[in-house]
Order: structure tokens, then C-alpha cells, then sequence
């Protein structure tokens, strides 16, 4: 066995577009990826610029209200009192994202939409709901109103975002979990090519294979030890630069995401060799067949879209239920957001029973030793 | 040692096996000799259990041959027609893996390597990848992966085809030489000169059935043509062919661009007896060569048609 082994792994190792690809192409997207968001929490936020026209009948709560914001966040807003001249010539130049208008009901002028002018608008919303709450203090509990008051000045944030595990929330580690899950399934690619040669119909080499006196499951277990091994070393590869080039902080331990991805790798090689194994289908339509599946489970686990796998589970959660690359999206998602130990297990079984299911299914299309035609 | 009976093979309405009997001994090298299309590769996948087939019997080592029938595999060798080894690996690993699938002790493995490569003569070659060797290095490489293990029985299905001329002699005395070490040949191959040359006993194939079968002479013996006579540049009239067809032995003449062939039972004094004729008539020829029969001559009187149509 170790005999077969070995020489597989030589000949697959020395085999370009079987090594090449399925290491090389999840490394550039890891980069592409990276590139254009693995940054974006980074991003600097723009303090908005914000004119203040006092009308003649100005109203002080609202000065208040704004002063208050200023002061409790420095950042968010820059309010600069102008004519109203001025202020139009500052938006028309685009120094400001927009005027307040302080009067009785104040009002905003904007000229374009985007963030800032959505933050000028939420502040301006935010004041006319708190002037409503006071309204109603003074009408129901005039005693009150100073309890109100300082309560409603309190801006600090009562609800904080963490994680289940009390590990940060990344937003765009989904797009390299994704990846990653993508990179297993490519695996699918060494897998095929090694159930080419086991079938005596398709190429010399099989059938010089099939006439030794080597049993069949030892000829098909040695190939899919060997492509596995070599497809876990692709995505072992891409696990190191994500986390050590790209220094992409995953959280979680690596040991479990090591496991992960053998039983990603095990299903990606199985997948492979039972697509390679499917009966009278030519050599293209089977490598268009591995190609789209490859692509639509890692589609549908979220890799161009971050709200696809939610989708799915909304709308036919048993897709996320059996979709590989979905199980092993979860699986990361569990030790490294959720820390939910259950969900990881019943993601790494239900992965190495679809694998062994696979392998099963393989062998029993394969372990046909006579053919009608060569 | 092989023993098929009554083979049937049909792909759909093409019968290419039909009833097939062959019984090769023990120590022979038999040859399968038949134009493209004969049976020969199927006969020999189907012997290889590789192909289904519809009717019959096939007993290999006095043993049913089976799929599963792996005690009987460990004793074949086998040369496919299409060159069969990994790209990826160099000759002494192709050499090696293959050997591996028959033998699984690595000491005996590296001598029986070792004694292949030389054998076939690839030293210079251990460490080179099959797409950097010469078409006729490469046939000497699938013989190689085929025969390390030392096999009882070896199935050479075609191995000269492409292979220029000083690797096919090499590839021929090989096949001799294995035979001559106790192994027993089957040679398909639709050359008639190697399979002359090489093989003890011989099975001639058409249209899916063995349509004659014994040693070389014994095949000879079996057709009407003993001697055939060339005569190159030679003007004759209709009275000198119709003289020349009633001369003893003679039995078939052909004359087309001054050019006579004349077909004759039997091999003594017919080109005398022509040339006497010639002589005596004042008849002005050419170049006039006598062949004894060959196989193709046994096939073209058994079915019509060149072996080589």
C-alpha cells in the first residue's frame, strides 16, 4: 500500500495542472480578497461637516440637543454657525454635507446622498423623537423632567456588540472562511484525476492498472490517500498565508481549523473521484460537472455574497444541511465566533459521512472489472 | 495453458469475436496474426478478463478466468498495444510501480527492476520521463513494465507498431529471449515477417474467427501455392500465356504491364521449366526472381484478400 501511495503522490505532485491550480487560484483570490476589504474595518471615518443657520425664531432645545452631540462624540460632527449665504455658497462647494436650519421645527438641506448625509438626517430625526419624549414627560410626569433630561443626555452605548464565544465579529471573515471551504472542495480536481486512471475503459494506463493481481479498493484507497494528502497540504498552505502573510486574525484555534480542513480536503478528494467514477459521461462533461459544484456550493456557503448563506438558510435550510462547502464555512463560524462545540462536531460528521458515502459510491461504480467496450 | 472455447463478442450488431477456439501451450510463442480489425485486441481483452463478452469459455492455467481470478493475474504479463505508463514518473519508477503491483518484498523488487531495465536496454535512460525518449525507447519501456515481474504467461498485443527498425529487431530478439527463459508468448500483430519470425505456432484471425492455424510451414502446407514466380519486363502474346498457364504445376498466371507472376503447386523445376520455355519461343525478360510462399500468401488464398488490405 505504501508503495502505491507514495508513487501517487509523485505523480500527482509532478503533475502541473493537478497541483498547480487547486493551491494557486484559492492563493490569488485569498489576495484579491484582501485586497479589496481584508482592510475595510480600517477604513478612516470622515468627521461630517455641518452648518448651523439660526432663524429668527431659533429654538434653544435644539442648540442643546446638537451641543450635546458634539460633545459626546467628537468625531461624528463638525457644526460651524453661518449665514445662510455663506452656508449655501460652503454646500454648493462641498466643504459641508449639509444645513440645519434651527427654528421652531428645525429642517436640513442637503444636495447629494451618501453617508454623511444619512448621519446629518438620523441626528435630526433623533431629536425630534427625543422632543416627543419630553413632550410627553412634561405632560405626564412634569416631577420627572430632570431625571429625563439627564438621562437622555446619557449617550453611552447600552447595547455592545460580541460574539456568542466573546470573540470579535468580523464581518468579511466569512469571505475567507468561504474561501477556504472553496479551497477544499478543489480537492475535487486531484480526486477526478485519480478516478480516471482506475477505469480500464478510459485510459491504457487503467486498464494495464486493472489486469494485476492488485486488489481494486487497494488500488482506489491508495489513490484517494494520496490525493487527499496533497489536497490537505493546498488548503494547509492557504490557511498559513492567510494567517501568517496576509496576517488575517481568525481567532480560533488553529489545531481545530487544521481539522476542519482535513475532513473539507476528505470530502473535496471524495466528491472528485465519485464525479470521476459516474459511468458513460465524457471527460469534459465530468470536469464541467466538478467545476460547477464546486462553484455553486461555494457560491451558496457565501464566497461572493455575504448574505447568500443566510438566504439559504432562510429560505432551504437543509442546503446549508448538506452543502459541503456551507458545513465548512459553519465549521469555522463555530469555534470561531460562535464557540458552539455541538454544531462543530455534527459539521465535521456530517462531512465525513457524505465523504464516506462518496468513497462507498465510488467504489461500487469502479469495482466493475469487466466493460462492455474498450 | 489457455484454453478458449466458442468466444462470442458482439458491440451492438458487429459480431467482433465469433466463436472463437484457440489453445495455446506451454512454452510456445503464438502469434495472433490478422489485419486491423481482425479480433486480436479483443480476443486478448476478453482472455484479460477486461471485457464482457456474450458467449463462452475462457480457462487460463486450467483455472476459469475471472476478474477476482488474481492468483492467475500474478502470473501474466502484459504489453498493451497502446503505450501504458505515467508521464510523470521516470522509467525506473515506471518500472518500479508497476513491478510493485506484482511484487511486494522491495529487495526482490530492485533485482527484478534492475534485471528489466537491462534487459530492454533503457541503462542510459533510468532517470529520463517517457516524453524525453524516442518512439522506439518508449515501446521498450512498456515492455519493460510488463515483464519485470518475471511472468509465466507474457501478452504482447502489437508492441513493434511505430517503432523503427533497429528497435523492433531489439524488441524481437527480446521476445525469443523471454520465451527461451521459460516464459510462454502470445504476439498479436499484423505484421507477417515478425510473427514469421518469431512465433512457434501461429493463429491466423479474420473477421473475428481463427480461420487458420499451425506452425509456419504447417500453414504454408495448407494452400495451393508452393512456388511463386516473378518475370519483369517480358512482351508476350495470348498464344505464350495460354502455353505458359498449361506448363506442370502452374496454376494460377497474372500479366499486366509486361510484368508475369505465375502461382505453382509444389517447388521443384518450375523456373526452369519456364525459362526453357521462354528460350525456345525467343522471348526477350527482364529480372525473374522465385518466392517461396509466405503468410500472406496463406491468407490471401484463404480469404481473397491481402493481409495487409
Amino acid at each position: 500500500m505504501f508503495h502505491l501511495i507514495k508513487y501517487n503522490i509523485l505523480v500527482k505532485f509532478r503533475n502541473f495542472n493537478m497541483t498547480f491550480w487547486p493551491l494557486v487560484f484559492p492563493l490569488i483570490l485569498g489576495t484579491f480578497f484582501f485586497f479589496a476589504f481584508g482592510n475595510l474595518n480600517d477604513a478612516d471615518f470622515e468627521t461630517v461637516q455641518v452648518a448651523m443657520v439660526q432663524e429668527t425664531d431659533s429654538n434653544p432645545l435644539f442648540s442643546f440637543y446638537i451641543e450635546q452631540i458634539e460633545k459626546s462624540d467628537p468625531d461624528l460632527l463638525n457644526i460651524r454657525e453661518m449665514d445662510e449665504d455663506t452656508a449655501l455658497a460652503a454646500l454648493k462647494a462641498k466643504k459641508i454635507s449639509g444645513i440645519y436650519y434651527n427654528k421652531m421645527t428645525p429642517s436640513l438641506m442637503v444636495n447629494a446622498h451618501g453617508i454623511p448625509e444619512s448621519i446629518l438626517q438620523s441626528v435630526l430625526e433623533s431629536y425630534s423623537n427625543s422632543l416627543h419624549t419630553i413632550q410627553s414627560i412634561m405632560k405626564n410626569h412634569p416631577s420627572g423632567i430632570l431625571d429625563g433630561l439627564s438621562q437622555m443626555a446619557d449617550t453611552r452605548e447600552l447595547v455592545q456588540e460580541i460574539s456568542l464565544g466573546g470573540k470579535t465579529i468580523d464581518g468579511n471573515s466569512q469571505f475567507f472562511y468561504a474561501l477556504i471551504a472553496m479551497a477544499c472542495l478543489y480537492g475535487c480536481f486531484i480526486g477526478f484525476g485519480s478516478a480516471i486512471t482506475l477505469q480500464a475503459n478510459l485510459t491504457a494506463l487503467a486498464a494495464r492498472r486493472c489486469v494485476t493481481p492488485t486488489h481494486k479498493l487497494k488500488l482506489i484507497l491508495s489513490e484517494q490517500i494520496a490525493s487527499f494528502l496533497l489536497g490537505y497540504i493546498d488548503v494547509i498552505i492557504l490557511l498559513i498565508y492567510l494567517r501568517n502573510i496576509l496576517k488575517l486574525d481568525f481567532q480560533g484555534q488553529m489545531g481545530k481549523m487544521l481539522i476542519i480542513s482535513l475532513f473539507g480536503s476528505l470530502i473535496g478528494v471524495s466528491m472528485g473521484i465519485f464525479v470521476g467514477s459516474l459511468g458513460k459521461i465524457s471527460e469534459g462533461i465530468k470536469v464541467a460537472i466538478i467545476l460547477a459544484l464546486s462553484m455553486v456550493c461555494s457560491f451558496l456557503s457565501g464566497l461572493m455574497n455575504s448574505s447568500m448563506k443566510d438566504l439559504v438558510e432562510k429560505h432551504a435550510p437543509i442546503i446549508n444541511r448538506i452543502n459541503p462547502a456551507a458545513l465548512i464555512s459553519d465549521a469555522f463560524y463555530c469555534i470561531n465566533v460562535y464557540d458552539d462545540p455541538a454544531r462543530y462536531y455534527r459539521n465535521l460528521i456530517t462531512l465525513a459521512g457524505m465523504s464516506i458515502i462518496f468513497v462507498l459510491a465510488s467504489f461500487l461504480l469502479i469495482r466493475r472489472n469487466r466493460y462492455d467496450s474498450i | 495453458m489457455i484454453h478458449i472455447e466458442n468466444l462470442v463478442k458482439r458491440y451492438g450488431d458487429l459480431v467482433a469475436l465469433n466463436h472463437l477456439n484457440l489453445d495455446i501451450h506451454e512454452g510456445e510463442i503464438f502469434g495472433l496474426l490478422g489485419p486491423n480489425g481482425s479480433g486480436k485486441t479483443t480476443a486478448i481483452n476478453c482472455l484479460l478478463s477486461l471485457l464482457k463478452y456474450d458467449k463462452g469459455t475462457i480457462e487460463v492455467f486450467g483455472q476459469s478466468m475471472s476478474p477476482d481470478n488474481y492468483e492467475a493475474k500474478k502470473q501474466i504479463g502484459i504489453v498493451l498495444q497502446n503505450v501504458a505508463v505515467f508521464d510523470e514518473l521516470t522509467v525506473y519508477e515506471n518500472i518500479d510501480y508497476f513491478c510493485g503491483l506484482y511484487i511486494s518484498d522491495k529487495k526482490k523488487r530492485k533485482e527484478l527492476v534492475d534485471e528489466a531495465i537491462q534487459f530492454v536496454g533503457l541503462e542510459d535512460y533510468c532517470k529520463m520521463r517517457p516524453k524525453k525518449l524516442s518512439g522506439g525507447l518508449l515501446r521498450r519501456l512498456n515492455i519493460a513494465c510488463g515483464i519485470a515481474h518475471k511472468p509465466r504467461l507474457i501478452i504482447l498485443d502489437e508492441p513493434t507498431v511505430a517503432v523503427d527498425p533497429q528497435s523492433r529487431n531489439k524488441i524481437l530478439e527480446g521476445i525469443q529471449k523471454l520465451n527461451e527463459q521459460g516464459s510462454t508468448i502470445i504476439y498479436t500483430s499484423h505484421y507477417m515477417e515478425e510473427v514469421e519470425q518469431i512465433c512457434t505456432r501461429i493463429a491466423i484471425m479474420d473477421h473475428g474467427r481463427v480461420i487458420a492455424s499451425g506452425t509456419t510451414e504447417e500453414l504454408k502446407k495448407m494452400i495451393k501455392t508452393g512456388e511463386t514466380i516473378t518475370v519483369e519486363a517480358i512482351p508476350l502474346e495470348e498464344k505464350h500465356l495460354q502455353n505458359i498457364r498449361n506448363l506442370p504445376h502452374v496454376f494460377d498466371i497474372h500479366y499486366e504491364n509486361q510484368i508475369l507472376t505465375l502461382r505453382c503447386t509444389g517447388a521443384q523445376h518450375n523456373l526452369i521449366r519456364l525459362l526453357n520455355y521462354l528460350q525456345s519461343q525467343d522471348i526477350t525478360f527482364g529480372r525473374v526472381f522465385s518466392e517461396l510462399p509466405t503468410l500472406n500468401d496463406v491468407f490471401l488464398e484463404i480469404t481473397g484478400k491481402q493481409l495487409r488490405d
